[in-house]
């Protein structure tokens, strides 16, 4: 083959000059950058350590086995015990804030949210009056108003002098007694029985269920279910001649015996964080079914689905599925703020955080500590969040 | 004919002859906009009529009227015998027995195609499951998609999700079928299989409403053409009539717009 | 026949709504009754309450308090200039973003205040019922007159001078601080109440909004180490709840400088607080709008010959802003919320307030907490309510979001 004498010779493929080269200049950007960040991080602690060192402030983890020198009330909780288990007391009441309030708050919120859409003017403007209202104000206000202004205002709980005692319940300044379960003989294999019951009951929807789609008639499974689960649990009742008794709280001396305690610590705090969030949740909820697109509505309409048929096969699948995240969102946010119960003295992980300091514990290890704790829920809930979102995931192309 | 007026704009009545849909001067308002000003309409039992006319003429309306998407103000509307009211009894009843097929399909994503054409087969005219597949399989086997019954909408073309609608409409056993630009949100290389399957519904006797653009379709398969313009019905007459020596102007220049 | 005939005479009127939307079942009716009575008796025993047996003395006559806290009440004249200077410049910005719209008469502009800023109107106004003090009155006065004058004149703004009133309109907060702080002024160390809330709050979103940006950028990045630092820092914000983060703050502040420097004043420590927190929040939201910017722009971008620095901020953050301007707005009322959470840790912002004043010799052990919390509640939620009203209004019109 001749060569064309008039194309240029092709000279090799230079490498770039090293400053040049974009896989060089990556590299040291990020030197840089990972460097600067390590180097501000590094004077910070260093400091930290030095000035540690210098007051006597113990570095390490072993804060965590000597004891804590404060107590925690309305729990067994003494100043001898360790820190350690000051702060797992601390994680226990944490989780109670939280599932209770996450749990009330959702009811609360989701049937807001459909009141919100209803067609009857009364009930919707009520229900957005109340979103509007709790949504604007900073929660720990209203947590400082339940707790200082309804809890500890002498005229709603009263000393114990005074106690009010409305049919069954006991309300003094040390919360409110409601009656309670008191366990007998044979308790324990009541609860094995309740919990046969479940598993029944779940056995009976499902059997429901299958005869519904032989039959075409109406399931009602979970009316079914249901049934099954109180047989169970009120025949095992009286088959085992009462494993539970009633205790209806009433005065013994200066105390008050029988029935259980809702500190109104807790109380406060359960129902601020309850009240906050489910005007949140209550705008989601309205959110995602008012995103369940009209055709959608139509074409169940067209097929001639009742109301409540299209609600609850069409609607609400899709609503659930839009709320998923921002649900998710609230239920973090909600946990996040049940540490604002040092503004009000219950004893939940940051609270007993901060006594720890308050008696004598190392600041910086402390804050790691409870730091990690909220990042493990954190990550729990995001967690549970992706597992349920990817479940029920629509599938696309 | 049941009326001196209904003789004056009203139309021969095609199919079998027997009156399947009756509307008498039905008008429709949207706050100051009317969008129907007395609409005259017989369809017979098995009659194919297709309503074309530009955007805005309340074709869609009068449609969705039918099975009350829109409620009509003025007039009657009585489908098989069945006036068409406030009365819930009547609406779900002529609901069951009229059929929609939608521009955007409006399937249902979080069910699977067969759960979607099964779903108002088992809720509301409650038949057992296996039944209802069984219907739902031959309903998909005749709109010539039943390998896709367990697939989700998200996963199926635009011409295949169109189709699972009209499954999913028949499956309920209609009497008539109403379509709404069917096929106006589709892509051009499958809007032949959806009106494929339309005509096969046609030649299989069903009562048809369809608002399209698609004038072909309107040649080949329907008794009757309606066009409307304004909220009136303007002219009607056999698809030769309608397209060979339309009579009102208004026609003619609608035709000469499309064709 | 194409005659345009009238709407059938439907039935309108009181009865006829009332039949539509409160009494449409027998169900209905009594869901109307059992909740139409249950809202009048507790708007009944609210408003009752709040006009005979609340005692609102302790709001009254600390009202100075509510709104600048311990602020010297001699130089109290600067913040005065100060609002007038914030009242003309919000009115210039305003102004000019008018111009592109007919005139309105000075009844129609009325109007629409009234319709959109209501809360606003009806807080000045008991304010200056409370105060009753005639300094307040002209201030109130001179802070609309300014406003009206912003307006006018950022109307008329012709065109070439834009860039020069949006100069004036963002320098006024500086201004602001500076008339309150500067030249031998009252230094942030004694501002509390409303204006320490607004410093908090105002200062946090600003100080935060290129830190967050540039954390978003990062967490984007191509390089690993830009985007784990990035994810690191934005998680673990994210994650830990503000009080924790105030405290850490407050208590360990010390423990990280170096011994022998001082400590910053508790309002420079909440405000960089409320900075670091904030800007983990904000990087999300600007990662969503970086991602809402479709791959297109860059890559025409590219193919134009700009270098990706040139991209990142001639192209994709001017796009990527504008999508989530309501998505900040919203951040920046939470953070207006969130500004409390310093009241714990002894800052007397306006929450601060409501609790410090009840122990007031005057006033302690009588209960009023109620009453201060109310006030201060009330404030809270009129500033929180108009900002997210204003907001939903620039997401309709700018046509962001879904669908």
């Amino acid at each position: 083959m001749q060569t064309d004498e008039r194309l240029p010779q092709l000279t090799a493929v230079e490498k770039p000059r090293w400053y040049r080269d974009v896989r060089v200049l990556r590299v040291i950007i990020q030197v840089v950058i990972v460097g600067g960040v390590v180097a501000i991080a590094a004077f910070f602690i260093g400091n930290m350590i030095a000035n540690m060192q210098r007051l006597g402030i113990s570095l390490g983890l072993d804060y965590l086995t000597q004891p804590a020198e404060f107590t925690i009330p309305g729990s067994d909780f003494e100043r001898t015990g360790t820190r350690l288990e000051a702060v797992l007391v601390g994680v226990g009441n944490t989780f109670r804030i939280a599932i209770a309030g996450i749990f009330f708050a959702t009811i609360l919120g989701v049937l807001l949210g459909i009141a919100r859409l209803s067609k009857n003017w009364l009930v919707s403007t009520g229900a957005r009056l109340y979103v509007e209202f709790f949504r604007n104000i900073p929660v720990l206000v209203i947590i400082i108003f339940a707790y200082l202004v309804v809890f500890l205002e002498p005229r709603i709980f009263p000393r114990f002098e005074n106690a009010r005692e409305i049919g069954p319940f006991i309300i003094y300044v040390r919360g409110v007694f409601f009656p309670w379960y008191e366990s007998q003989a044979n308790f324990f294999p009541w609860v094995v029985i309740m919990l046969a019951g479940v598993v029944a009951g779940v056995f009976v929807s499902r059997w429901r269920e299958r005869v519904s789609e032989k039959t075409g008639a109406s399931a009602l499974s979970l009316l079914w279910g249901l049934g099954t689960f109180l047989a169970f649990a009120v025949i095992g009742f009286f088959a085992l001649g009462g494993p539970a008794s009633l205790t209806i709280p009433g005065f013994e001396g200066q105390v008050v015996v029988g029935g259980i305690r809702v500190s109104p610590e807790y109380a406060a705090l359960l129902i601020s964080l309850v009240i906050y969030t489910a005007s949140h949740i209550a705008e989601i909820t309205r959110g995602s079914i008012q995103a369940v697109s009209k055709g959608q509505q139509e074409a169940a309409t067209a097929l001639a689905l009742s109301s409540a048929q299209r609600i609850r096969y069409v609607i609400l699948p899709q609503a659930f599925r839009v709320a998923i995240p921002p649900l998710a969102n609230q239920y973090l946010n909600l946990t996040k703020n049940s540490s604002l119960a040092v503004a009000i003295a219950y004893y939940e992980v940051t609270k007993v955080t901060t006594d720890i300091i308050g008696n004598g514990g190392p600041a910086p290890q402390s804050f790691l500590v409870l730091m990690i704790i909220y990042l493990i829920i954190s990550l729990i809930i995001a967690a549970l969040s992706n597992v349920v979102n990817r479940r029920l995931a629509l599938v696309e192309r | 004919m049941t009326h001196e007026d209904l003789a004056a704009g009203a139309v021969v009545a095609g199919g079998t002859g027997e009156p399947m849909i009756i509307c008498e001067g039905v008008e429709k308002w949207f706050d100051d906009f009317q969008a129907l000003k007395g609409i005259d309409l017989v369809v017979g039992t098995q009659e194919v009529v297709v309503v074309i006319g530009p955007s805005g003429s309340g074709k869609s309306t009068l449609i969705r009227c039918i099975n009350r998407l829109e409620e009509h103000d003025r007039g009657r509307i009585i489908v098989d015998g069945v006036e068409m009211g406030d009365d819930i009894r009547n609406i779900q009843e002529i609901r069951r027995e009229v059929g929609m097929v939608f521009q955007q399909f409006n399937l249902f994503p979080h069910l699977t195609v067969l759960d979607n054409v099964t779903l108002a087969v088992r809720r509301v005219r409650k038949k057992p499951k296996a039944e209802a597949d069984e219907l739902a399989m031959e309903m998909l086997t005749r709109v010539q998609i039943p390998e896709q019954a367990a697939k989700y909408p998200g996963q199926l073309s635009g011409g295949q999700q169109q189709r699972v609608a009209i499954a999913r409409a028949l499956a309920m056993q209609p009497k008539v079928m109403l379509f709404d630009e069917p096929t106006s949100a589709l892509d051009p290389e499958m809007i032949k299989e959806v009106l494929d399957v339309m005509k096969e519904l046609a030649v299989s006797g069903m009562t048809m409403i369809v608002v399209t653009h698609e004038m072909g379709f309107a040649k080949e398969v329907a008794d009757r053409v309606m066009f409307m313009a304004d909220g009136e019905v303007v002219e009607v007459g056999t698809p030769q009539h309608f397209f060979e020596s339309p009579e009102e102007d208004r026609t003619k220049l609608f035709l000469t717009q499309i064709l | 026949m194409t005659t345009t005939a009238k709407p059938p005479v439907r039935t309108t009127g009181p009865l006829k709504w009332l039949n539509d939307n409160v009494f449409r079942t027998w169900w209905d009716g009594i869901v109307t009754v059992v909740a139409g009575g249950l809202l009048l008796w507790l708007l009944g025993s609210f408003l009752s309450w709040v006009f005979t047996s609340a005692e609102w003395d302790i709001v009254r006559v600390n009202l100075v308090t509510f709104m600048v806290g311990r602020f010297p009440r001699e130089e109290l004249w600067r913040v005065g200039v100060a609002l007038l200077i914030l009242a003309f410049a919000g009115g210039l910005l305003l102004g000019m973003s008018l111009r592109l719209k007919p005139r309105v008469t000075a009844l129609e502009a009325l109007r629409t205040f009234a319709v959109r800023a209501w809360p606003v109107a009806i807080l000045v106004v008991l304010l200056l019922i409370l105060a009753s003090s005639l300094s307040a009155l002209v201030l109130v006065a001179g802070a609309t007159l300014a406003f009206i004058i912003g307006r006018g004149g950022g109307y008329r703004l012709p065109q070439s001078r834009t860039r020069l009133g949006m100069v004036v309109g963002l320098l006024s907060p500086f201004a602001f601080v500076a008339v309150i702080a500067g030249f031998g002024g009252v230094g942030w160390n004694l501002w509390g109440g409303l204006l320490l809330t607004m410093l908090l709050a105002v200062g946090g979103i600003a100080l935060s909004f290129p830190f967050g940006v540039m954390l978003a950028l990062g967490r984007r990045s191509t390089l690993p180490a830009a985007r784990w630092l990035s994810i690191t820092y934005i998680e673990v914000i994210r994650g830990v709840p503000l009080i924790t983060l105030l405290f850490m703050g407050f208590v360990m502040l010390t423990l990280f400088l170096p011994a022998g420097v001082s400590a910053p004043s508790l309002v420079i420590r909440g405000i960089v607080v409320l900075t670091i927190f904030t800007a983990a929040y904000v990087a999300e939201i600007v990662r969503g709008g970086l991602q809402s910017v479709p791959n297109g722009q860059v890559e025409a971008a590219h193919a134009l010959g700009m270098s990706p620095i040139q991209t990142t901020f001639n192209i994709v953050l001017p796009q990527a802003l504008t999508a989530v301007i309501p998505a900040l707005v919203g951040q920046f009322i939470s953070l207006f919320k969130d500004t409390s959470l310093v009241a714990i840790v002894g800052l007397l912002e306006l929450l601060g307030v409501a609790q410090a004043i009840t122990q007031q010799p005057a006033f302690a052990g009588q209960g009023l907490l109620l009453e201060t919390l109310l006030f201060a509640s009330l404030i809270f939620w009129v500033g929180s309510f108009t900002m997210s009203r204003e907001s939903q209004r620039l997401e309709k019109r700018l046509g962001v979001g879904e669908r």
